[in-house]
């Protein structure tokens, strides 16, 4: 479904990514695992279309969208989670959810489907974005994305920095996704987390693949890899 | 008493014009990320074309209310297709400067098509004369202003929280990357936006035509001030720069009042404690500092 | 900016004109007695600015009037065949006139410079005239230090000054009836010099001034400015603006209804070109200062008509002014025989003049004040008005003596 071939990412002269090729297929859950710095972040803004400096092909359903904008690669189903959540200040929590364009009517989620799903946002719909909690908030920017029906989901870290129940809801929210046929791109540092969800898994280093391991071997090498990420 | 009250409504009467082209200013560059030098240039277009169009066609005031900022749109819109959207991929700087630039050129041609002594300006009979409340006595044409710009702050500030429209440009003016990420082709609101931006300085500059001298240097010192306005009230917020351009108004009504050569002076000290204090602004976000 | 210098330096090239009398090998004129052999006369002015209407490229048409009517009244007779008239922007920048001065006396082989309004700028000019010991002939600035304190022998000031602009309006008008004032005045050097003069000469008339207000500059909101003149409810409320800053303060005197509550308006600086500017309603019933007005009498009117034939407008006081001088000092010349600074200063000390601008004038010896009678003006009602720029109704005329600093005042010393 989403094929990345030879991708390069450059900041001014230091390059970030050194030819990264990776391939996600429909339906699948797969993670990609790395230090910090290893160039996950900039892969996920790459397949956005946010980084200008980059060479490569990306392809979606075998369509080339290395030359689209951010906004075509959006209609056409991707659905990107940052890092730091994104959550509009200047918006009200509802404004938040219905910003986005609905791209795929069959997948997507309703307002009601949401508030049904996260009952404190619909407590709080009125109240701007940047007042929810970190866990909220992290709830708000999966609900965004959810509700344009997007078809495969870039989450960046969505458990970074959470307590125990909200990674465990998050959990069951990524296996929900998955049963109802959305692929997911998730970067994870949380090894136990990711086998916990994902198919396949991707190891990056200093800017290319290192290994793709599925996830029985990630799983049998889980204690290597810990060591690795230097956890 | 009598006076402190009078102090105020002027106050808020010059705030008016500030708020109105700030404004304009703030959502340029909440959107476009351009600060915009020209704004001033574009303020004295604005009330060159009413008493331009007064004399050529007899155009009225409350019609030049209407009928020049949508002129002012159309130019912005050209200005922004033309020149600034070339440039918006550069460093800021590049459209600082091109800004700056056609704020010379406009009003290098507006001196040379219509010398520098200024535009006869008649404003419609109902607006002379004073209002009398009790003791106080004020200017008619003031208070006109200051409801008249009072209204237009509301309306767009109607059109920015409760339309999809105010909804995108909101988001797109603090997150730009994530809007576009999100499926909106905020490139699509650019031109309309900077028009707008452009219209709003165009209004200030008609509502100015009667109660101002109409030269093409008007609007030179007045971007310095609005420059100050919007940095006072938060880069690209939308109510802080309404709320700071009419602050400032009242700061140099009361500088002119009680220490009158150190008028502009004291906006300049009032920005100054408010970057010192919070150097976002006082409605500004952290990350747009 | 570019436009500017564009705009500039096309009018400097399009006016570098160079006027030679038919008669080919005049008589005797005696070449020798001439600096390369013509006169230059150099216009140095706002090409562009705020002084662009009052003065401007409309004055070095005034100059090259003067050169064409030199050269019809003398024809063959004339001591010099070549003449010519330059002109240059000076931006109403001290340091840029300054160097423009220094340029054009020394490459453009200028004789004498007319015109240059802005004090500053005119003081700097003098500066020069003295040392390069060419003339130097100013009709635009206003400050009384060229014949004061900073006089020098190749300077001469033609038209008006603060002392006179003040000696004018406030005794005219506290004598008719202002006695209480307030004066709100622009704080630079020539607000805080009228000022002065002002208060003098109302005192001196009996009146009184209770504040004076100083505002920064420029400026567009005096609203509250007004309103604090006003609370002292005086008779008259003197402002010493001048340009776009004195269309804001009229401006804001109407629409605050001051006139209605018996608070006059007296205008301390104010040209003809102002009130073409704004309408005569904004300014009706303002009483000011008048070195000179097109529509005064049939000699003006006359001189007026062919200005007109030339600019398509009617002449300011500084374009007379700028003819008179250009040809006073042609006369000057063809009186001589030379145009040799020195010489020329010898003819004019203590000249009696009376030409379409000068009334009874006289170029004071002493300090190159030129004296001559002005006029209290008081801007018409819209119904008065019969034709384009008949704007002024002259109330009194002030006789040179009264209206000028006398010389017991004037701290000019020739030696120094
Ligand atoms: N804006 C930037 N300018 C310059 N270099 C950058 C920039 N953003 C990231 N980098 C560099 O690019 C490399 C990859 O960064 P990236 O953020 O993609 O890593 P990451 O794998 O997401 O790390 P983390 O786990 O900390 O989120 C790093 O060396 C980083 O320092
Ligand atoms: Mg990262």
């Amino acid at each position: 479904m989403l094929e990345v071939r030879g991708l390069e990412a450059f900041y001014g002269d230091a390059q970030a990514l050194h030819g990264v090729d990776l391939v996600v297929r429909e339906g699948e859950v797969v993670t990609l695992v790395g230090r910090n710095g290893a160039g996950k972040t900039t892969l996920l803004r790459c397949l956005m279309g946010l980084h200008r400096d980059v060479r490569g092909s990306v392809t979606l359903d075998g369509t080339e969208i290395t030359g689209l904008g951010p906004h075509q690669r959006a209609r056409r189903g991707l659905g990107w989670v940052q890092d730091d959540r994104g959550i509009y200040a200047s918006l009200s929590v509802e404004e938040n959810l219905t910003l986005p364009p609905v791209t795929h009517p069959d997948g997507a989620w309703s307002l009601a489907q949401v508030y049904d799903a996260f009952p404190v946002l619909a407590d709080r719909r009125r109240a701007p974005g940047t007042t929810l909690s970190g866990g909220e908030q992290q709830m708000l920017a999966l609900a965004r994305v959810l509700r344009t029906g997007a078809r495969v989901l870039l989450l960046d870290e969505p458990s970074e920095g959470l307590a125990p129940v909200i990674v465990q809801r998050i959990r069951d929210i990524v296996q929900q996704v998955k049963a109802n046929g959305t692929t997911v791109l998730l970067v994870e540092q949380n090894v136990r987390f990711a086998s916990s969800v994902a198919d396949r898994h991707y190891v990056l280093a200093e800017g290319h693949v290192a290994a793709d391991l599925d996830n029985e071997e990630f799983t049998r090498r889980q204690d290597e890899l810990l060591a690795y990420l230097g956890m | 008493m009598n006076e402190i009250l009078q102090y105020t409504v002027q106050g808020l009467a010059a705030g008016s014009f500030y708020a109105l082209a700030a404004l304009g200013l703030a959502i340029i560059f909440g959107v476009l990320g351009v600060v915009n030098f020209a704004h001033g240039a574009c303020y004295m277009l604005g009330a060159f074309a009413a008493a331009v169009l007064m004399d050529l066609v007899g155009l009225n005031f409350w019609l030049a209310l209407i009928v020049v900022p949508v002129l002012m749109f159309f130019f912005g819109v050209l200005l922004e297709r033309l020149l600034v959207s070339r440039l918006t991929a550069l460093d800021p700087l590049y459209n600082f400067l091109l800004t700056f630039g056609l704020s010379l050129l406009l009003v290098d041609l507006v001196k040379r098509e219509y010398g520098v002594s200024g535009q006869p300006y008649t404003r419609p009979e109902i607006l002379g004369g004073q209002l009398t409340l009790g003791a106080l006595r004020l200017p008619t044409y003031q208070v006109f202003v200051l409801v008249f710009s009072l209204l237009v702050c509301l309306g767009v500030w109607l059109l920015m929280t409760r339309t999809r429209i105010g909804m995108i440009v909101r988001a797109s003016t603090e997150k730009s990357e994530l809007t576009r990420a999100l499926g909106i082709d905020v490139n699509r609101w650019v031109t309309p936006v900077f028009g707008f931006g452009i219209a709003l300085a165009g209004l200030a500059g008609v509502l100015a035509a009667p109660f101002r001298a109409i030269t093409a240097d008007m609007g030179s010192s007045f971007i310095i001030i609005l420059f100050a306005v919007v940095v006072i009230g938060g880069l690209g917020s939308i109510v802080g720069a309404v709320v700071a351009g009419f602050l400032v108004g009242l700061v140099e009504a009361f500088g002119q009042a009680y220490a009158p050569t150190l008028s502009q002076i004291v906006i300049f000290v009032l920005m100054a404690v408010v970057i010192l204090i919070r150097p976002a602004g006082l409605f500004g976000r952290e990350e747009n500092a | 900016m570019s436009t500017k210098r564009l705009a500039a330096t096309a009018v400097v090239s399009a006016s570098v004109l160079v006027l030679s009398a038919c008669g080919s090998g005049g008589p005797g004129g005696g070449g020798g007695d001439f600096s390369d052999g013509k006169v230059v006369l150099a216009v140095l002015n706002d090409q562009s600015g705020v002084y662009k209407d009052l003065s401007g490229p409309n004055s070095v048409k005034a100059v090259e009037m003067a050169v064409a009517d030199f050269q019809e009244k003398y024809g063959e007779e004339a001591v010099v065949d070549e003449i010519e008239v330059v002109a240059a922007d000076h931006q109403n920048k001290p340091d840029i006139a300054n160097t423009k001065a220094q340029e054009l006396y020394d490459r453009e082989g200028a004789d004498i410079i007319l015109d240059v309004p802005t004090s500053s700028a005119a003081l700097a000019v003098a500066t020069q005239a003295k040392e390069k010991k060419k003339l130097f002939i100013d009709i635009g600035a206003g400050t009384t230090e060229l014949t004061n304190g900073q006089c020098n022998k190749y300077t001469f000031h033609w038209a008006y000054d603060t002392y006179q602009l003040a000696q004018t309006t406030g005794t005219a008008v506290t004598e008719g009836g202002g006695k209480e004032w307030q004066i709100i005045y622009p704080d630079y050097a020539f607000g805080q010099d009228m000022d002065k003069s002002f208060t003098r000469a109302v005192e001196e008339a009996g009146g009184t001034v209770g504040d004076h207000i100083a505002t920064p500059f420029p400026n567009d909101n005096f609203t509250t400015f007004l309103t604090k003149a006003a609370s002292a409810e005086p008779d008259v409320i003197g402002t010493m603006q001048a340009g776009g800053d004195l269309i804001n303060l009229v401006k804001q005197y109407n629409e605050g209804g001051y006139a209605a509550d018996g608070i006059e308006l007296a205008v301390g600086l104010m040209f003809i070109t102002d009130i073409h500017s704004l309408g005569v309603e904004a300014f009706e019933g303002v009483q000011f200062a008048e070195a000179w007005y097109w529509n005064h009498d049939d000699e003006n009117r006359a001189w007026a008509d062919r200005f007109l034939e030339e600019t398509g407008t009617r002449p300011s006081f500084a374009h007379a002014a700028n003819y008179s001088a250009a040809l006073q000092y042609l006369e000057a010349v063809q009186a001589e025989g030379t145009d040799d600074a020195d010489t020329i200063v010898g003819n004019f000390e203590g000249k009696e003049i009376n030409d379409v601008f000068l009334k009874n004038g006289t170029i004071r010896a002493e300090d190159h004040r030129v004296i001559h009678d002005v006029y209290l003006a008081k801007v018409k009602s819209p119904d008065q008005v019969t034709e384009d720029w008949d704007y002024e109704e002259i109330v009194s005329t002030i006789p040179a003596e009264e209206a000028f600093m006398p010389l017991d005042q004037s701290a000019c010393s020739m030696g120094g």
